[in-house]
């Protein structure tokens, strides 16, 4: 399984990533991507902006960990995660999960899979700002309860 | 206390160690390289030219601990049950820990093996990162401890514990043993600090549990660490309060996360 992991400032684009991950191959049968993007509204209405911070030595780690995690539940062929870090914008992606197997149903699975772990697993921390001040956002019993489907599963 | 290496003419000779019996045996042993904070953080990121460093100096120092005996003159070929090799990076000294730990049954240490897994390792991490850091150095190669064996146990926090004692040693070494402790994310900003350090003498508890109580000890805006939420990692690795604790770990307190 071909696992690529970057924790990055930079943009990233899905057509360049998704090229990386099939170059070469005519055994893959279907590519799933997510693609999260930041929003003007979260916790607070009116947010400007927000600052991604992670943990280097560790973030890759995880993620690399989680990735093959997907691979040891889903027959994949390969597993892409970008995360962005530093200052992002409303209206700017900020991570992108690819997977891809020969059959749809698997890329599918642990494309969600992925997301749900990232979101519960690998150290970032956002921080959004408003005209009004800025604070740290709280995690979600909802992200919670969507990665705990996984451990019965 | 004599050379066991040496015969009775002092000539050197290979110890004959048929009529041993055959016990448990490990060994761990450490060393450092110091590199510009530059080369730290490409090695880190992955950004160096000949591809990832630490997975190919960990299979090097792998393949080193069995073939000791290929490169010391008197060792004997092991059959080693385990060898394993772990880095850590260590951002405030700019340097990447390396420890090795080998195991076996058998009738000879494995002292030999543990201390050139590391030899290799720095060395193959020297090799790897030199395009961009000619300068870098390989520093306090020693055995941490070892176990089994005639000449029984033996740990080198022991003996600097007995030479502190006698000779009144300085702060530095007790400093070097201590825990570095690192705050990220909204702990940072709460406590207003990214990093303590912590000496040894100062835990109530070698775990995770005594790193807290010491910290409360010194400032008690630290009890927000009791929070349940609060997340902590040893050495890179999630751990919970009852994770035991070794001189020298690095020990990061962060919120939950919320990525994504």
């Amino acid at each position: 399984m071909k696992i690529a992991i970057s924790v990055q400032d930079a943009v990233f684009d899905l057509t360049t990533e998704q090229h990386r991950l099939t170059a070469a191959r005519c055994d893959i049968g279907a590519v799933v991507s997510f693609t999260g993007w930041v929003r003007d509204f979260n916790e607070r209405p009116d947010i400007t902006a927000l600052t991604l911070e992670h943990f280097p030595k560790m973030t890759e780690k995880v993620l690399h960990e989680i990735a093959l995690e997907a691979g040891e539940r889903w027959a994949l062929q390969g597993v892409t995660i970008i995360h962005r870090v530093g200052r992002l914008e409303p209206g700017d992606a900020i991570v992108l999960v690819m997977t891809a197997s020969v059959h749809r149903r698997a890329a599918f699975e642990a494309c969600d899979f992925i997301m749900d772990y990232l979101k519960t697993r690998a150290p970032f921390w956002k921080k959004e700002h408003t005209d009004n001040g800025s604070y740290w956002v709280s995690e979600r019993q909802s992200d919670r309860e969507a990665a705990d489907r996984w451990e019965h599963s | 206390m004599t050379l066991t290496h040496l015969n009775a003419r002092g000539e050197a000779h290979m110890v004959d160690v048929a009529d041993k019996q055959e016990t448990r045996r490990e060994a761990r042993a450490r060393g450092a390289v110091h590199m510009q904070a530059s080369t730290l953080a490409l090695l880190s990121e992955g950004g160096l030219p000949k591809g990832d460093v630490l997975a190919t100096a960990r299979i090097a120092g792998i393949q080193a601990a069995k073939r000791t005996h290929e490169l010391i003159p008197l060792c004997h070929a092991l059959a080693l049950s385990k060898v394993s090799v772990e880095f850590s990076l260590d951002i405030s000294r700019s340097c990447v820990h390396v420890e090795a730990f080998c195991r076996l049954n058998g009738r000879t240490g494995v002292e030999m093996e543990a201390l050139t897994a590391v030899s290799v390792a720095c060395l193959t991490l020297y090799d790897m990162c030199k395009a961009v850091d000619k300068g870098m150095t390989i520093d306090g190669v020693c055995l941490e401890e070892k176990r089994g064996g005639r000449s029984g146990d033996w740990s080198r926090e022991d003996v600097s514990e007995a030479t502190r004692g006698s000779r009144g040693e300085s702060e530095a070494v007790a400093v070097s043993n201590g825990v570095a402790v690192q705050f990220l994310a909204e702990l940072r900003e709460r406590f207003e600090t990214a990093e303590y350090a912590l000496e040894w003498e100062q835990l109530p508890s070698h775990d995770i549990a005594g790193v807290k109580l010491a910290l409360i000890k010194q400032d008690p805006k630290f009890k927000a660490l009791l929070n349940q939420r609060v997340l902590c990692a040893r050495n890179e690795a999630m751990s919970q309060d009852s994770a035991v604790i070794a001189p020298g770990d690095e020990i990061a307190f962060f919120p939950p996360v919320t990525g994504g």
